[in-house]
């Protein structure tokens, strides 16, 4: 039960700034102890105890999850284009950096569904490609 | 002499009651992996395979249609790639669970599960179309992508989730208590 009103607190406060599932899958993700996979939020800790505040986060990266692998690839697309845009960073940085680090890799909840996760890292680099195609056509070079 | 012949039968037959308890308990102890082999199958199945959500996703036209409509020929040629690269997956993913629930059927089922007749034989009926659709879909979707026999598809989850459903009957009495004395037992010998 109190795992669950940690949830509702969690998205009424922190989760409603990020409109997007992929947002929200970020943010999440940069909560989470790489170490340990614990996650930590001081102000829902100081609310509710850092147990049920880690169990609570983790159910809504889940939640996160299910949502964006359940997205078209044209949502994906345009989530990215969004997210893109929120990080004030050049797209031709952003796209080359996430080309090559992959960084969507280490975003996902533990313990997710392997087929899941391997779909969606399909979705994000075809994604990634169509992005850049874009910002090609944008600076008149040709396709990738 | 009576005596001695007397003691050497009693032997005997203590050495033979003795190796064939000894047999029972590894017949046990491979009945109790082969329940939770066939526990973990079904979840797999039931929570990361078959949910209709996901199944739709990856085999969801509307993604070929957006890629068809807006980009060029190369990502289209990378989308239908990477696109089999998971359909295929999803196919061998789910013969696997399946190849391993059927060995529980096959060999343990009968020893837990009180299933009629009518209800093995069906079972078997649908494990063998399941495997055959199964192969029959891999070698579709190598040669022409994974948008070629969406029906089949189909009729394969649906498939699939009876099996489950039936599989389920048979493990209802392995609640996560019994699982994990189990698991504890396989463990400690």
């Amino acid at each position: 039960m109190d795992v669950q009103q940690a949830a509702d607190d969690l998205r009424r406060r922190s989760l409603s700034e990020f409109p997007r599932p992929l947002d929200r899958l970020i943010y999440l993700a940069s909560m989470r102890d790489y170490n340990t996979g614990l996650y930590y939020h001081d102000g829902l800790a100081s609310r509710f105890s850092q147990e049920v505040a880690c169990e609570a986060m983790a159910d809504c990266h889940r939640e996160a999850f299910r949502q964006l692998v359940g997205c078209s690839l044209e949502d994906l697309v345009a989530q990215m284009e969004g997210y893109m845009a929120s990080t004030h960073t050049s797209p031709a940085d952003f796209l080359t950096a996430w080309k090559g680090l992959e960084p969507y890799r280490v975003a996902v909840p533990v313990e997710s569904d392997p087929l899941s996760a391997q779909f969606l890292f399909s979705s994000f680099k075809i994604a990634l490609v169509i992005l850049e195609s874009r910002l090609n056509q944008r600076s008149g070079e040709p396709d990738a | 002499m009576i005596q001695l012949i007397s003691f050497l039968l009693i032997g005997a037959l203590l050495l033979v009651s003795l190796y064939s308890f000894m047999r029972r308990e590894q017949r046990a102890e491979g009945g109790s992996g082969a329940l939770i082999e066939a526990r973990q199958a079904l979840n797999t199945l039931q929570a990361g395979l078959l949910p209709p959500e996901l199944v739709g996703r990856i085999f969801a036209r509307g993604d070929l249609e957006y890629v068809e409509a807006k980009t060029s020929k190369e990502i289209r040629e990378l989308f239908l790639e990477e696109r089999k690269k998971i359909a295929l997956s999803w196919v061998s993913r789910v013969r696997k669970q399946v190849l391993s629930l059927r060995r529980f059927h096959l060999r343990s089922a009968r020893f837990y599960a009180q299933l009629s007749v009518r209800t093995e034989v069906a079972l078997a009926v649908d494990f063998a179309a399941l495997l055959l659709e199964c192969r029959a879909l891999q070698v579709f979707m190598y040669v022409r992508g994974p948008y070629a026999v969406p029906r089949m598809v189909g009729s394969t989850a649906a498939t699939a989730t009876r099996v489950c459903k039936i599989s389920e009957q048979s493990l209802a009495f392995l609640t996560p208590a019994y699982a994990g004395r189990m698991g504890n037992r396989a463990a400690r010998s």
